[in-house]
């Protein structure tokens, strides 16, 4: 079994994300997306139990590359990763376009993703990909139970609903999935070793187009004169005095 | 501009995200019709105000993918160039196959659009909701992703007629269990007030004390990503950018910080109530009304008094 399982760098998400000309600002140094790791864990407990290669995939701006070294750290093999400065402000299908070519030169029978980037939350990227690779999409995967099959549970609008894993597929996974493990300092310093292939677009076949166009970023942030009080006591009163108010009660 | 808007049966009825849009079609005077997706038997989703084709599946069946193939043919045949869905779990699944179909990218998370001049602009919310992300869609298929409560729904009497029926058969991958979460007390998308919790509550077992108090209040329970992450909530309860979006007439924050990520989820509720015992919390610039607390203590007092 071949899995492929992307990764994402962004910018440090603990601080607010900046644009220029409509683009997300990106430092040389980006770190490992956290919704990634559950797909990551994923990813991991399939290798235990089917002895299954997983190849980190990722594209954009590489840098310092801290953030897929954070995603070696976790477990996988190896990483394929693509940068081109063509395709910064890639729209979905654009990103999608490149990363089902990762999945295909990879070989995977399994691609994994998380359900949507802290910094891009477009949301639709593992569906493209599946629809472009022709494989079955099991989204917004919750729950993982692992023995001779694979039986994952789908977070649905009305609850949940559980099929077996497909042969080939593409699989997305919802943050709180999985817990996803922690690496020690050996699998810090093993990771240091691990191959990251880097490829650029030439070597893929690439066709999707731009086709969303930047305006502008307008302004449109409203200053609310609330009331702030600091408890001293009788701060739970003003409380429920302000829902009475209200008739919430 | 012929459009198409994507629903679902939710209940039994036509989804309350596509009736926003339909609501938002007809101000905008668009040529637009309806397919809804569902299995259940003859639901309520028919009006004589749009015509609605009924996609059913069979629930037994992950069969998206065979819907969106459905799907495609109608825009082919009827030369349809806008196509609108709701941003939920089928929306974007349906919207991503579609978009790779027609080889144009989707819009993800659009509070509004316009057209203009047969363009279609549309807006995103970023930066928790201080800034408007505009953008021109350039392709001749349009797809957008509509957030949830962006537009008021329309109001329409719904019926099982009016409507016509296109069973989906799919070799797609096969269910073979469902669970439908029992929905007890209020519901976070239409209760009148809602309560979130986020890391200041310290621990999941303090979760009791924002339980104890939604019960009085009768309100719906919410969370951050961060405790969503952290596994101390089921997903379906985040409230914010990759969660839900909320509108009660009353939020209560309780140890939330107010990242933008949450703020977008919850900004536009009528009136905001937050308790941080962090004063220079961000959440302190939304609030109507911000108690600087310790909220592991002073919630059970106010439980208490109520």
């Amino acid at each position: 079994m071949k899995i492929a399982v992307c990764a994402k760098q962004i910018p440090d998400p603990a601080l607010d994300i900046t644009y220029s000309e409509g683009l997300v600002s990106r430092p040389d140094e980006q770190v490992l997306d956290d919704t990634d790791r559950y797909g990551i864990e994923v990813a991991l407990q399939l290798k235990e139990k089917f002895d299954a290669e997983v190849t980190v995939i990722s594209m954009g701006k590489m840098g310092t590359e801290k953030g897929i070294q954070q995603a070696l750290q976790m477990g996988p093999d190896k990483a394929l990763v693509l940068e081109d400065d063509s395709l910064s402000g890639s729209n979905s299908l654009m990103t999608a376009n490149v990363l089902s070519e990762l999945s295909k030169k990879v070989g995977a029978d399994i691609t994994i993703f998380g359900t949507e980037s802290t910094d891009g939350y477009s949301g639709v990227i593992p569906q493209q990909v599946s629809r472009m690779l022709g494989l079955p999409c099991i989204s917004y995967i919750k729950a993982v139970e692992i023995s001779d099959t694979v039986s994952l549970t789908r977070q649905t609008s009305t609850g949940s609903e559980k099929v077996q894993m497909p042969s080939n597929c593409v699989l997305s996974v919802t943050a709180g999935g999985v817990e996803p493990r922690y690496p020690n300092f050996k699998d810090i310093m093993a990771a240091k070793s691990k191959p990251v292939e880097k490829i650029s677009l030439s070597d893929i076949e690439f066709s999707a187009v731009q086709n969303i166009e930047f305006i502008d970023i307008k302004d449109v942030s409203t200053t609310k004169q609330g009331e702030k009080i600091v408890d001293e006591g009788e701060g739970f009163q003003v409380i429920i005095d302000k829902l009475k108010e209200l008739k919430a009660i | 501009m012929k459009t198409l808007i994507l629903g679902e049966v939710v209940e039994g009825k036509l989804s309350s995200g596509a009736l926003e849009i339909i609501a938002k079609s007809q101000d905008l005077g668009l040529d637009f019709e309806v397919a809804t997706v569902g299995t259940e038997e003859s639901p309520n989703i028919g009006s004589e105000s749009f015509k609605n084709t009924y996609l059913k599946c069979n629930e037994t069946q992950l069969s998206l993918g065979s819907v969106a193939n459905t799907l495609k043919t109608m825009v082919d045949k009827q030369s349809i160039s806008l196509i609108m869905a709701p941003s939920t779990y089928v929306g974007r699944d349906l919207v991503a196959f579609l978009s790779v179909d027609f080889s144009s990218s989707q819009v993800s998370n659009v509070i509004n659009f316009s057209i203009e001049g047969g363009n279609v602009i549309t807006s995103n919310s970023i930066n928790g909701g201080e800034s408007e992300y505009n953008s021109k869609i350039t392709s001749d298929k349009k797809f957008l992703l509509i957030r949830p409560k962006s537009f008021e729904e329309v109001q329409v009497e719904l019926s099982n007629t009016n409507y016509e029926t296109i069973e989906i058969n799919s070799e797609d991958p096969e269910v073979f269990d469902i669970f439908i979460e029992e929905k007890s007390g209020p519901q976070l998308e239409d209760s009148k007030i809602v309560i979130s919790a986020g890391r200041g509550m310290v621990d999941s077992s303090n979760l009791s004390l924002v339980e104890d108090l939604a019960s009085k209040l009768n309100a719906a329970i919410g969370g951050t990503r961060a405790i969503v992450d952290a596994g101390w909530m089921p997903y379906s309860q985040q409230v914010g950018q990759t969660g839900k979006t909320v509108k009660p007439d009353v939020y209560i924050a309780l140890g939330i910080s107010g990242a933008t990520q949450h703020q977008v989820g919850m900004k536009d509720s009528k009136y905001i109530i937050a308790i941080n015992k962090d004063e220079e919390a961000p959440i302190f610039q939304i609030a109507d009304l911000g108690l600087v607390a310790d909220t592991l203590s002073i919630v059970p007092k106010i439980t208490e008094n109520l």
